[in-house]
């Protein structure tokens, strides 16, 4: 129990109660612990009569008062037990810039996030002092273990910093007309990138309205997440219809893949099955389409979007190793989530059959049967390659080679 | 008097909200193992008369309607409990600035606004302090607002009235509970430049749980339990409390109901 007990005098001169005394006397209320002292010194004689029946109605308790040597009221109030307590923690040192800027980082140092949040505190910024008493929001993910990994200031930071304007950045002007049958694979890479983009889009947007606000950067980086994404199907349907020859197909062996995404409840079971396992699948077959572009303005874009999904990837492995860093159950849980959502997928054999010819084509650069062959040895290694790296991403999160082979396995073959 | 297990209350119906605040405390009894129930009446009037017959068990009772119960039981009823806001009641004498009233006395010859005729804070005790103090009523030109008769001012419109009637200038000085005077005070309704309190008459008490005098121990000890385990740092609770105008409920005291028995034998 704290007994320390302050004293603040707030001067009211004139001011009536009902004429701003209270915008002094009630903020300079708000510094005390109850039993604090307030000092209120007025000239009003209207005070005298007023300011004890506001006690009464706040329960505050009023002292009384005295005359002062120049004439003045000093009436004492010492703070009641019902108001907003003070924050016992504080923060105790300010945000600092360095050399002009200021990052979220920086935050992070000074106002730390809680290990675990209270979901009476609702939108309370984390940090403000909170009024007891309040409703309780349906905030689930109030775990920081579960939720919020200490990679996320950093890499929001990066995020925002790492913006891109979909209308100009990318050289259009550069797109000139291909061969009928490069065009068409092209348009049908665009068109899966852009559904698979879209299901990235929807997927994460779930979550964040269960995330607790005390774990705001996460909701925050998420947010740029969802801006990448929205960014990446505009510019993947963009560089498709420059073609001039409307859009490829989507096959029910990406449609399904993609319903057992989106109908994962769990948070950081969906952060390991999009950003983890898919996405950084995606980022090995960016990496393909990048280097077999056409042009330079297809591998610009692509280029571009495989940036922001690494730091998707990113933070779906930091978030999936502070998770399993604190609950080993956590590795069953993801192994049974990969292999319930194979189940579901059961049945369907190898990549979309639409996707692979066209990144076959692609690689080819022609129809030619000599370059076609080389495209599918590409298409094959591109397949191992993604493997491989899904082994050693998983490696990194914290899962042992075995754990991880089964796992790269049993991964949908619609990459996403 | 009911012979089931359920406690049988009485409340009067001044506002809509008076359901949902009873609503909300039933559950919070049946929660804490006390079943209640509530009947709902229109006036305190009647809320005594079905009290005093055992009809209902308990009644919310304003301060007129529990010095009432008090004197028809001989002293024999049972009080339960009070809000915290109940207690140390004052009304206050507030004056339209330029009125040229700058003491009690100044208030004979001018127009009073007092609130409804059964309203403790607005009318009984605050006319009744003033001629204590020597103010002669007779040459007072009083003047109410007798809004919500029954209520016993628990609407509080009539004291809205007194205080539009001073900023109107239909009346010089007029008078209301102290509650309504720093809320609307504090809520910025309240014009300094054009009135100001005058003067603070001494405190009194408020509402009471009045009990019909042979509700059995057991209902009497459920219903305190229950009552005092709301709690305002519970949310379900707060929001009760809130509607009810109070922090939290304390025991009974009956010393603030001696000025409101005098002035209801001056009457």
């Amino acid at each position: 129990m704290i007994t320390e007990v302050a004293v603040i005098a707030v001067d009211g001169g004139e001011l009536p109660l009902g004429g701003g005394l209270l915008a002094l006397v009630r903020p300079a209320l708000d510094q005390l612990q109850p039993g604090g002292i307030l000092a209120v010194l007025s000239k009003s004689r209207a005070v005298r009569e007023d300011l004890a029946s506001w006690c009464r109605a706040q329960r505050h308790e009023y002292l009384g008062a005295e005359e002062t040597a120049d004439g003045s009221d000093r009436h004492l109030i010492s703070r009641g037990r019902f108001s907003v307590p003070l924050n016992p923690h504080a923060e105790k040192s300010g945000l600092e810039s360095h050399e002009g800027r200021l990052t979220a980082a920086e935050v992070l140092k000074v106002a730390p996030m809680p290990s675990y949040a209270d979901p009476i505190s609702g939108f309370a910024p984390r940090g403000a002092q909170v009024e007891p008493g309040g409703p309780s929001y349906p905030f689930t993910l109030n775990e920081r273990d579960r939720v919020a990994p200490a990679e996320v200031a950093v890499l929001y930071d990066q995020a925002v910093s790492a913006q891109w304007d979909a209308t100009a950045d990318i050289p259009w002007s550069k797109v000139k007309p291909l061969p009928a049958d490069l065009e068409r694979a092209l348009i049908q890479v665009m068109t899966f990138l852009a559904e698979n983009e879209l299901s990235a889009l929807y997927l994460p947007s779930r979550f964040i309205a269960k995330i607790h606000p005390a774990y705001a950067e996460v909701a925050m980086f998420l947010a740029t997440q969802l801006a990448d994404e929205a960014r990446h199907i505009d510019v993947f349907l963009k560089r498709a219809r420059l073609c001039g020859r409307g859009l490829g197909i989507s096959s029910v062996t990406t449609s399904r893949s993609l319903l057992s995404l989106l109908q994962i409840e769990d948070f950081t079971e969906a952060a390991f099955l999009l950003s983890v396992l898919g996405e950084g699948t995606f980022l090995d077959l960016l990496s393909f389409i990048e280097r077999h572009a056409p042009d330079e303005a297809t591998a610009e874009l692509i280029r571009r979007a495989r940036n922001d999904e690494s730091r998707h990837v990113h933070f779906g492995l930091a978030h999936v190793r502070a998770g399993l860093a604190a609950d080993p159950n956590l590795y069953g849980r993801l192994e049974s989530a990969v292999r319930k959502r194979a189940a579901t997928l059961h049945g369907i054999n190898g990549v979309p059959a639409p996707l692979q010819d066209a990144l076959t084509i692609l690689a080819a650069g022609s129809t030619q049967a000599r370059a076609v062959a080389k495209g599918h040895d590409a298409f094959r290694e591109l397949l191992e390659t993604m493997h491989l790296n899904r082994v050693r991403r998983l490696g990194n999160a914290g899962f042992t080679p075995a754990q991880a082979q089964i796992i790269s396995e049993l991964h949908t073959p619609n990459f996403m | 008097m009911s012979n089931d297990k359920s406690i049988l209350l009485g409340a009067v119906a001044y506002d809509p909200k008076v359901v949902t605040i009873w609503e909300g405390i039933r559950e919070h009894f049946q929660s804490e193992g006390v079943p209640m129930d509530f009947a709902l009446f229109s006036n305190y009037e009647r809320q005594v008369q079905e009290l005093l017959k055992g009809h209902i068990d308990i009644a919310w009772n304003t301060p007129l309607a529990h010095v009432r119960v008090r004197q028809r039981t001989n002293g024999e009823s049972i009080s339960l409990g009070m809000r915290d806001s109940d207690r140390d009641f004052h009304a206050k004498v507030i004056v339209r600035q330029g009125a040229g009233i700058s003491s009690l006395k100044d208030l004979e010859g001018k127009t009073v606004a007092v609130g409804s005729s059964d309203s403790t804070q607005a009318r009984i005790l605050p006319l009744y302090f003033l001629a204590q103090e020597g103010v002669d009523l007779s040459r007072v030109n009083v003047v109410t607002f007798d809004t919500d008769p029954g209520k016993h001012g628990d609407t509080g419109t009539s004291e809205i009235d007194v205080l539009r009637a001073l900023h109107e200038g239909q009346a010089d000085a007029g008078t209301l509970g102290d509650l309504v005077w720093v809320n609307e005070q504090a809520a910025g309704h309240v014009d300094s430049a054009r009135v100001e309190v005058l003067w603070t008459t001494p405190g009194f008490d408020h509402c009471m749980f009045d009990a019909h005098p042979q509700l059995s121990p057991e209902k009497i000890e459920a219903f305190k339990r229950a009552l005092f385990a709301m709690s305002w740092e519970n949310p379900k609770h707060r929001r009760l409390l809130e509607l009810e105008g109070l922090r939290e409920w304390l025991p009974p005291r009956e010393d603030g109901y001696r000025s409101l028995e005098a002035a209801l034998k001056t009457k």
